[in-house]
This record gives C-alpha cells, structure tokens and sequence, in this order.
C-alpha cells in the first residue's frame, strides 16, 4: 500500500512539473503559409511555404523530421522559379538535431548543404553550382539547433511565464556558422491565422548577430497562444527588403 | 507643358498594361497610380477639343486597375504540380534514412 501510495505521489509529483502551456510537436502536422514580398510599397505574393512534420524510424531510433518547403507560385515559375527544401531530423522530445539538410533551386542556381551532428561536433559537407564540394567540421555548443528545429524548439517554450520585454537566447548553425539568436517577448495581438480565424497570438522579435536580418524588432513571429503555438505571421526584414508569411491552412494540429 | 505630361502619361499607360499582364499583382498599381496622376494633369491642361487622348489613356489605365485588383483578390495563387520536385523530397528522404542509420553505426 504505502509503495502504491509513494508511486502515485510520485507520479502526480511530475505530472504537476509539466507545463500547462507546452505540448510536443506533432507527427502530421501541416501548416501552408502565402509568402509576400514588398514591393514598391505594396506587399505582392510571391511563394508558398510549407512546413510538415512526420517520423522516420531506422532500425534503431524514431525520429521526428521537420520539413521546409519554397515554391514560387505558378505564375512566377517562368520568370523566377524557387524550389528549397529544408530538412531537420530530430529527436521527438527534446527536438534536439541528428541530420540537418538544404536543398535549393533559386532561378538555376543550386545550394546542397548537409549537417551531421554528432555529440558537440558538426560535419558540414556544402556543394555549390559549379564548385566543388567542401567538407568542414566545426564544434558546437550542446544546445545549438538548426535553422529548421529552432522554429519548433521556439513552440515549447512556456511564454506563459514571461514578461513582456523579456528575452531568451539561443544558438543556431546556419552557413556552416554559429549564430546567436534572442526572441523577445513584445506582448500580445489577435492576428488572422488562416483557417483557424482571428486567434490571439504572442508577438516575439527575433533577433541575431547576423547580416540576413535587419532591423530592431523588425523581424517578428506571432504564436497562438495556446499550448500548441502554431507560428500564423512572421514578418521579416532583410537586406534586399521587408516581407512576411501568412497562414492559409493549418491541419494535423 | 500639356506635351510633357501626355508624354508621361502615355508612357506610364503602356507601362501599367505591360504590369498588368505580367505577374506583378498589386505591384503594377504604382505605374497604373502615376499614369493616372499623369493623366489627370495632363486632362486639366487640355482644352474640350484636345482631351480626347487623355480620356482614351484614362480608360486604358482605369481596366488595368480593374483587371489587377481583380486577379489580386479573385483568383487564388497556386504553386504548379512539380513532380522533379516532388520525387527530389521522396529521395532526400530515402538518402536521409540511410544517413541516420549510418551515423547511428558511428556513434555505436
């Protein structure tokens, strides 16, 4: 009886430590963001971006593989056609990355990028149109995520429990570099989140030591406020101008 | 002075036809926005008998606004049924199996 009773507190004990205000990512997810670039003043459509989630199992391990998906729109497929694909494998609870890749097709131009992390060490091998390809490894730190995963890694976290103003920080690996990256809490906005309707949202800045993001609280991501915190706007600001990526659709959620 | 500015909104007209055709959406609304500024100076520097060409270009540049807003707000962006890219996602993804299951031999 009193074991039955010590594993029941136990087990209430760290139910309670569970936060109120996080899930996991889910396998099946599908959120279709309507990607706009200004121009001249007027935001014009541009691409769509998805991004999916499903599992991949080798013989030994489960994992869980973040997709990125850029497609111009048919109509600017004849003027400048963009297919990039980003990839993360990760592990399923702790979104921690095993395998990161980039595929991208920019009007002919062609990237392939592969990171292989393992342990605190990073084995980069980039190819580029008409370059050979280069093979580095660097070290990381043993929290750093890819450009994929922080996207999901920024979801667990509990906004709940922070204060307007407040920051948190992360590092990131992107062109085979260590960035750090900061979100900032600015507040709260209901936000047109596609087939979802108007949802409350946090708003966060995202900011990093980088040349790819201009800007003071320029580049900002809205989360619905729910334990689900699906991403419905970003709006970016960068070197060649401003944008954003709005939510169409939301299923698997 | 007339002549200037029925130069400018010619130009401007043939050019927010040109941007109304391409793909441009709401970004062809800045040369038809001009050709019409142009336009209307241009009508008010022209006497009853002279309007005729300004009230042709208004026409020209009032559909092209029509035509765009109508596109931008009635037909639905699509991204083409790209089946390279659809089988390039399938074997990255077989190719990123493999790799795992590699590293996962590495790390062993």
């Amino acid at each position: 009886m009193k074991k039955l009773l010590f594993i029941t507190a136990t087990i209430l004990l760290l139910s309670s430590f569970k936060t109120e205000n996080t899930i996991g990512i889910p396998s099946g997810e599908k959120l279709v963001f309507a990607g706009s670039y200004n121009m001249s003043g007027l935001m014009t459509q541009l691409a769509q971006v998805t991004l999916s989630t499903d599992r991949v199992s080798t013989a030994k391990n489960s994992y869980l593989h973040l997709n990125c998906e850029l497609e111009t729109f048919a109509k600017w497929d004849k003027f400048f056609k963009i297919r990039d694909l980003y990839e993360s494998y990760v592990d399923p609870i702790t979104l921690k990355p095993s395998l990161y890749k980039r595929s991208i097709d920019e009007g002919g131009w062609t990237k392939k990028e592969k990171y292989i992390f393992k342990g605190n060490s990073v084995t980069s091998t980039s190819k580029t149109k008409n370059s050979p390809e280069t093979i580095t490894t660097f070290t990381i730190g043993g929290a750093t995520q890819d450009v994929v995963s922080i996207m999901y890694k920024l979801r667990t976290m509990d906004l709940s429990k922070m204060k307007i103003g407040q920051s948190q920080a992360f590092i990131i690996v992107f062109d085979e570099k260590q960035v750090p990256v900061t979100v900032k809490l600015l507040g709260n906005e209901t936000v047109s989140a596609g087939n979802l309707g108007a949802k409350n949202c946090y708003k966060l800045s995202i900011g990093a030591k980088t040349e790819v993001l201009k800007g003071k609280d320029k580049n900002l991501i809205y989360l619905t406020a729910d334990a689900k915190k699906i991403p419905v706007l970003m709006k970016f600001s960068i070197p060649v101008g401003t944008g954003q990526l709005a939510l169409t659709s939301a299923t698997g959620i | 002075m007339r002549r200037t500015f029925l130069i400018l909104a010619v130009i401007f007209t043939i050019l927010s036809v040109v941007f109304s055709v391409l793909p441009f959406d709401t970004f062809a609304l800045a040369p038809i926005g001009l050709s019409l500024v142009f336009i209307f100076i241009a009508f008010r520097k022209s006497s009853a008998k002279q309007r005729k060409i300004t009230k042709i270009l208004f026409v020209i540049a009032y559909i092209c606004a029509i035509f765009v807003l109508g596109k931008t707000f009635l037909i639905e962006d699509k991204v083409a049924i790209d089946n390279q890219f659809e089988q390039q996602k399938k074997d990255a993804k077989q190719e990123a199996k493999k790799e795992l299951e590699d590293l996962e031999n590495d790390l062993k």
